[in-house]
């Protein structure tokens, strides 16, 4: 391994290495932060089949993570309200650059590349005013701080690439919380989460709410279909037992449509949707809920609830070509279909909540 | 078949707990079918009652649902394999209710009744609101429902429910003896291993100790400045505390079972479910009007605190002992 990074330094070196790309060999298929056995926090990178290829070590626990769309080269955040960020290099395993937000600001855990890989946008909370910010960085300089920009709510919390044009769509939590007091949240009873579409400049191109009485309804996390259909997914922060939506679909311009709200089965994911992914053609869209222990597959033209898979502790989810791959706290991987649900891998690792496919 | 298990349930639960017998067995045999067979039985007790007498203020026909619902509520934790198939758990017991969709659907129901209200198969395709224990209770007891529209659309409305509750029982109780209890001895297909049976077992507990902190005390506590008396479970016919003290009697004897071996935990479960049991023995409040109260909410307060220690009790001590360690993902969410 020493001999391979000293030979590809080499090269770097001499200039005469062409640009590395998610081509070359051995980089991982899919990526999740994770807790060690002993303790320690890690950025691991799996294969397609599941198998541990790599695990770079994370200053704390870790969230989400991010792929640049050229270079192989992964981010992976820190859970909110962490203050790291680290630009992992797949090939070599080595880290790249640890990105520091400004003073009075921290990261929500996600973050997204542009289109060319230029820039990375992140989610982060200028907590002195709870406002909540994307931050730009520079990833041709060393991923240098550039500017920011409103996320035009509280508590951003995921950011995906806009697919149908250009742009950000991100999920304003709507949840105010300060690093002093840890986790605790602030403003239920005034809470106001929203969707909003972003140009790259910070311009506010489109922006929904839901009704009133989802307003605790917090909308954290997103799954982008190709032809720029946005899935959210929600938090619910009421009283619990109510009868709550937690999957929703979006297309700017038109009205969001809540998935499966007459389904009594809504109840088993507890008020609480974890990752979110559309099927690779684009007809479903799963949710996972550690909390109900349970993964549930949706209709997205029908809206209608097609199937559950128990998994205790599942979150993590990404898409592969029969379905989905679902990750959980207990080091366990399956994959799931329409109707199956089969064990890939058993790591000694605590999988956190998201798994992201690479490419 | 109903008989030849019961038997076998008193015939084991005379022999003394001990670590040779299997846990799963003991739970199977002692807690399970037993309890599925009474609810059975119960609900067309229940149906056969409401044949000859459907009045809402027919004494024998509210002791029959009492009986009933008090079976449901003794099992109401086991939300898995037959109860999950085709949602009827739910048709049972559409609880909580937060848009009120039951008075909605049977007012509907009422005013204007279907030809296919009296066929049951028809039946149980009407909205799960419209079924189980929780709509029945409106028709019951609900002041405003138990009198609406004319006598005989009620009549016919009880009746298709209490049919449809023994349907779907029966339902439960068949696939427990046919298939699932085997499956659960024998782990081969659903269940990978005799670890991942304990843990569907544990996990009930868990899930049935959450429920009542959770739901059935802490919906009506609400929050101090705003208590939601009206959220109690099944409080129009006073069976709020009831419902808690039912759970807890069903799920102490599941905590003792899988403690196993453990003695101290077996203990230390005993006394927490004697300590909680007692309070509600105390409080004298069955629809637990008094969260309202501050003079009376702390005591309720106070025990929803006992239901949330014994579920701690079991996540941090019973649950690694049968592979399932506390949640890294569902503690914490984000």
């Amino acid at each position: 391994m020493g001999s391979r990074r000293q030979f590809l330094a080499g090269l770097l070196a001499t200039g005469l290495a062409p640009q590395a790309s998610w081509a070359d060999l051995g980089c991982p298929t899919y990526l999740s932060a994770a807790k060690q056995s002993d303790g320690a926090y890690v950025l691991a990178g799996l294969s397609a089949q599941g198998d541990l290829l790599f695990s770079c070590p994370l200053p704390d626990r870790g969230h989400a993570a991010s792929a640049h769309p050229i270079r192989p080269e992964v981010v992976g955040f820190a859970r909110r309200p962490g203050r790291f960020a680290d630009v992992i290099d797949c090939r070599s395993e080595t880290r790249l650059a640890r990105l520091t937000p400004p003073t009075g600001h921290h990261f929500y855990g996600h973050g997204c590349f542009s289109p060319d890989g230029s820039r990375l946008y992140t989610t982060e909370n200028e907590y002195s005013t709870s406002r909540g910010v994307i931050g730009v960085w520079d990833s041709t300089d060393s991923y240098r701080r550039i500017t920011s920009f409103a996320s035009v709510g509280i508590g951003p919390h995921e950011v995906l690439l806009r697919q149908d044009a250009p742009g950000l769509v991100v999920a304003n939590g709507g949840i105010q919380t300060h690093p002093d007091r840890g986790r605790d949240k602030l403003n239920l009873d005034t809470m106001r989460p929203n969707l909003s579409y972003l140009g790259f400049d910070g311009s506010v191109d489109d922006q929904i709410q839901l009704p009133d009485d989802l307003h605790q309804s917090s909308i954290r996390h997103l799954a982008m279909r190709a032809d720029g259909t946005v899935g959210f997914a929600m938090q619910w922060q009421g009283a619990p037992g109510a009868d709550v939506p937690i999957v929703g679909v979006h297309r700017p311009g038109s009205a969001p449509r809540l998935l499966a709200e007459d389904d009594p089965r809504l109840r088993n994911l507890n008020g609480y949707g974890g990752s979110l992914q559309f099927s690779a053609d684009g007809t479903t869209i799963a949710v996972t809920s550690p909390r109900g222990g349970v993964v549930q597959i949706f209709d997205v033209a029908s809206g209608g609830l097609l199937q559950e898979h128990h998994l205790n502790d599942v979150c993590g989810l990404a898409t592969n070509k029969s379905g989905f791959l679902a990750s959980s706290g207990t080091g366990s991987l399956v994959a799931l279909t329409r109707t199956t649900m089969t064990p890939l891998a058993q790591a000694n690792l605590r999988w956190d909540n998201h798994l992201i496919r690479l490419i | 078949m109903r008989v030849t298990v019961l038997t076998l349930a008193v015939g084991l639960s005379l022999s003394p707990l001990s670590a040779r017998a299997d846990m799963v067995d003991d739970i199977l045999d002692q807690q399970i079918l037993p309890g599925m067979t009474m609810l059975a039985s119960s609900a067309h007790q229940l149906s056969q009652v409401a044949q000859t007498d459907c009045q809402p203020g027919s004494a024998q026909l509210r002791d029959a649902y009492g009986v009933a619902f008090d079976a449901w509520i003794s099992v109401s934790h086991l939300r898995f394999g037959p109860t999950e198939t085709d949602n009827r758990a739910f048709a049972l017991a559409f609880w909580p209710d937060s848009r009120n969709k039951i008075p909605k659907v049977l007012s509907q129901i009422i005013t204007k009744p279907a030809p296919s209200l009296d066929l049951p198969s028809e039946f149980a395709s009407y909205s799960i609101a419209a079924r189980g224990f929780y709509a029945l209770e409106f028709l019951l007891y609900d002041p405003v429902l138990s009198s609406h529209g004319p006598a005989a659309a009620r009549c016919r409305l009880t009746r298709a429910i209490v049919q449809d509750i023994a349907s779907t029982t029966d339902a439960i109780l068949s696939d427990w003896q046919d298939t699932y209890a085997a499956q659960m001895r024998s782990p081969t297909d659903h269940y990978q291993s005799e670890a991942e049976v304990k843990q569907e077992l544990f996990k009930a507990l868990t899930t049935g100790l959450q429920v009542t902190a959770d739901m059935r005390l802490g919906r009506p506590l609400g929050s101090f400045d705003q208590p939601r008396p009206n959220r109690a479970e099944a409080h129009r016919s006073g069976r709020s505390l009831r419902h808690v003290q039912l759970s807890l009697q069903a799920l102490e004897p599941l905590a003792v079972t899988l403690a196993g071996d453990n003695a101290d935990l077996a203990e230390a479960f005993r006394a927490g479910f004697a300590t909680a049991l007692s309070a509600t023995a105390r409080l004298d409040d069955p629809s637990f009007a008094g969260v309202a109260d501050p003079g009376s909410r702390f005591r309720i307060e106070a025990l929803q605190n006992q239901v949330n220690a014994l579920r701690s009790l079991a996540e941090t001590d019973l649950g690694p002992s049968l592979g399932v360690d506390a949640g890294f993902n569902s503690l914490d969410g984000d």
